[in-house]
């Protein structure tokens, strides 16, 4: 056993003190040989490396594979090309930079490329000339950055406007209302300066404002009892119409999940994540499996430092194989049934149509209120999507028998109870 | 006159005790007859898992709520369950189960044939297909310039280098096992789908 330990230990020592010599050897080389850059082959290189490698290794970061700055300091240029034509055979021979190498980046292994020497020598020259320049400012990362920001500027701005147009309209208003009651004010004084007034003019220049007569006044009292009743009434039959109904729920969900970010900034289909839509009834919320697609590379939100405390939940519920328990926004009562397919597949509704703006919202909210009266109003006004579907052939030209009307969702049953409740 | 007064005082307390059962943020507010609403039977997105929902109108023989309507069977009593191993779907189309083994990609792009027809029509639907499940990181033009490509990094273009040789049998083989940092993508495109989705993909490697 303690042969063994001793024995590794003077392995890595002596593998190191290599390292450390070949390191040493070839930062001189590579910095004899950094001004002579051959610019002809740095481009061919910079093309192949941009079609092929790109994939998997940056220069100055680590992607896939590791970084290649300075790979030519750590490895000979024979080992290099011998490894990017046959990395399973490098590492099949036992070659322990590479052995490490490849256990340390999960056993992925590297694409054998079938490459001539001229184009492995043009690969290494443009990785040579790139560890030169230094690492440059991520651009992507900071574009990405940049246009979520003057997006949520924008709404900001509009929203500002405004604001800062109702308060100046505000300041006019109270102004004019200022200048009115000094102009009040100085024609009762010049009006009480003056001796010739008739009994009617003096009453009206001298008259006290008594605001308690006023309120007694009946036709004060009765304004006011007429105003209250009708917005009681008001609330209780909206309150009444409410019942049942849950329009505008936004309930908090496990994981602060924005629509906003993935559908609207970020662009992906609804139908990537909502695999049923065109399929079953249910949209279906997505397995941990469909957010790993993305989040296995991407850890944090753009521009954060730190990795994400959110996206962690998912990294958490796949390790320990427990449910993310997602809160159901729309639930349509079990009494009804409503199929997704049919309306998105086969109808071609946007989701929008019934879910309303949901790559703008932070929050899921319900958009519909999902009363029967709304499905109605849509069965009674849409037009079926008729087009290319032999299904509808017969009832078509049935329809066009006794109507000139297109045929819109009511006249094939559309309004039948049996078809949502049963 | 103070008789009405009542009758006022007591509507707008009705109409403001109505107003608050609106739903907003997280109170879904008031339900008519919520026997009708909660599903009896076991919903794999609507499930009940707290026991003792509903129990104040209960009248259920194993004395739980009346609501609760979540599988104890099983793991955190989740209604959904996958599907049972060894077993063939019957809705995939008529596909038996992919065996090629993941490292055998190169034989995949060898042996596989694609089962669809190049038709304008099936290339219509790889067209759709490729929108909803690539573009987001693929671009497009399966250029790399998706808008999650360009925050995930590294994504190949279709036209040039090894990419551009790829066979469809191999395009259809990442699909189902993912390749790289790319994920298997089986559990949302079916079969039939992922052919298409390669016939297409053979179109976007081909342009310039």
């Amino acid at each position: 056993m303690s042969i063994n330990v001793h024995l590794r230990s003077c392995i890595i020592t002596c593998a190191s003190i290599f390292f450390i010599f070949l390191q040493s050897n070839f930062l001189q080389a590579q910095d004899a040989a950094a001004p002579e850059l051959n610019d002809e082959l740095v481009k061919a290189g910079e093309s192949i490396f941009k079609n092929n490698c790109l994939v998997c290794h940056s220069i100055h970061d680590k992607k896939v594979g590791p970084a290649l700055a300075d790979v030519t300091s750590r490895r000979t240029v024979d080992q290099i090309k011998a490894f990017i034509t046959n990395s399973q055979k490098v590492i099949a021979s036992g070659d322990e930079y590479f052995v490490n190498l490849y256990n340390e980046y999960n056993k992925t292994l590297m694409t054998p490329f079938d490459f001539s020497d001229d184009e492995l020598n043009s690969v290494i020259e443009y990785i040579k000339s790139e560890t030169a320049k230094g690492p440059a400012v991520q651009e992507v990362a900071a574009v990405a950055g940049a246009t979520g920001q003057t997006a949520g500027q924008e709404g900001m701005l509009s929203a500002e406007t405004i604001t800062v147009f109702l308060a100046i309209l505000l300041v006019i208003l109270l102004l004019i209302l200022v200048v009115l009651f000094v102009l009040v004010g100085v024609l009762t004084k010049y009006l009480k300066q003056k001796a010739q007034l008739s009994d009617e003019d003096q009453e009206v220049v001298f008259q006290k404002f008594d605001i308690k007569q006023y309120i007694r006044s009946p036709g004060f009292i009765w304004i006011m009892i007429f105003v209250f009743t009708a917005i009681s009434l008001m609330t209780v039959i909206d309150g009444l119409y409410s019942v049942g109904i849950q329009q505008g729920y936004a309930p908090t969900q496990p994981i602060a999940f924005s629509h906003k970010l993935h559908a609207g900034d970020f662009k992906i289909d609804c139908n990537y994540c909502h695999t049923g839509v065109r399929k079953s009834k249910n949209a279906n919320i997505p397995s941990v499996n469909i957010c790993m697609n993305c989040h296995s590379s991407i850890t944090k939100v753009t521009g954060a430092t730190e990795p994400s405390k959110e996206i962690q939940k998912i990294y958490d519920a796949r390790v320990n194989n427990t449910p993310i328990e997602w809160v159901r926004v729309h639930n349509l009562p079990d009494l009804a049934y409503f199929n997704h397919s049919q309306h998105v597949k086969v109808g071609g509704i946007e989701c929008q149509t019934c879910h309303g703006p949901i790559e703008e919202m932070e929050v899921v909210r319900q958009h519909s209120n999902l009363t029967m009266g709304w499905c109605i109003d849509c069965h009674r006004t849409t037009a079926v999507n008729t087009k290319d579907n032999g299904y509808y052939d017969k009832l078509v030209e049935l329809h066009a028998e006794s109507s000139k009307n297109p045929m819109v969702v009511k006249d094939i049953g559309g309004l039948e109870c049996s078809k949502c409740h049963y | 006159m103070n008789k009405s007064n009542i009758h006022l005082i007591l509507l707008a307390i009705l109409g403001l005790s109505l107003w608050s059962c609106k739903a907003k943020d997280n109170f879904p507010g008031l339900e008519y007859a919520p026997n009708m609403y909660n599903s009896v039977p076991y919903e794999g997105l609507s499930q009940i898992t707290d026991k003792s929902q509903g129990m104040w109108l209960s009248n259920r023989e194993d004395g739980l709520g009346e609501f609760f309507n979540s599988n104890i069977n099983n793991d955190h009593n989740m209604n959904m369950r996958e599907p049972v191993t060894n077993t063939v779907k019957r809705t995939d189309g008529g596909y038996l189960p992919y065996r090629i083994p993941k490292d055998s990609a190169d034989y995949a792009g060898r042996v596989l044939v694609n089962p669809t027809d190049s038709t304008a029509e099936v290339l219509a639907d790889g067209k759709a297909l490729f929108n909803i499940y690539c573009s987001a990181c693929h671009g497009p033009t399966g250029n790399g310039d998706g808008a999650v490509g360009k925050v995930f990094l590294g994504v190949p273009p279709y036209n040039l280098g090894r990419v551009k040789e790829l066979p469809e049998g191999q395009i259809f083989h990442t699909i189902t096992y993912g390749r790289g940092r790319m994920m298997s993508h089986a559990s949302q495109v079916a079969v039939e789908d992922r052919w298409k989705i390669a016939r297409y993909v053979h179109v976007l490697q081909n342009q310039n």
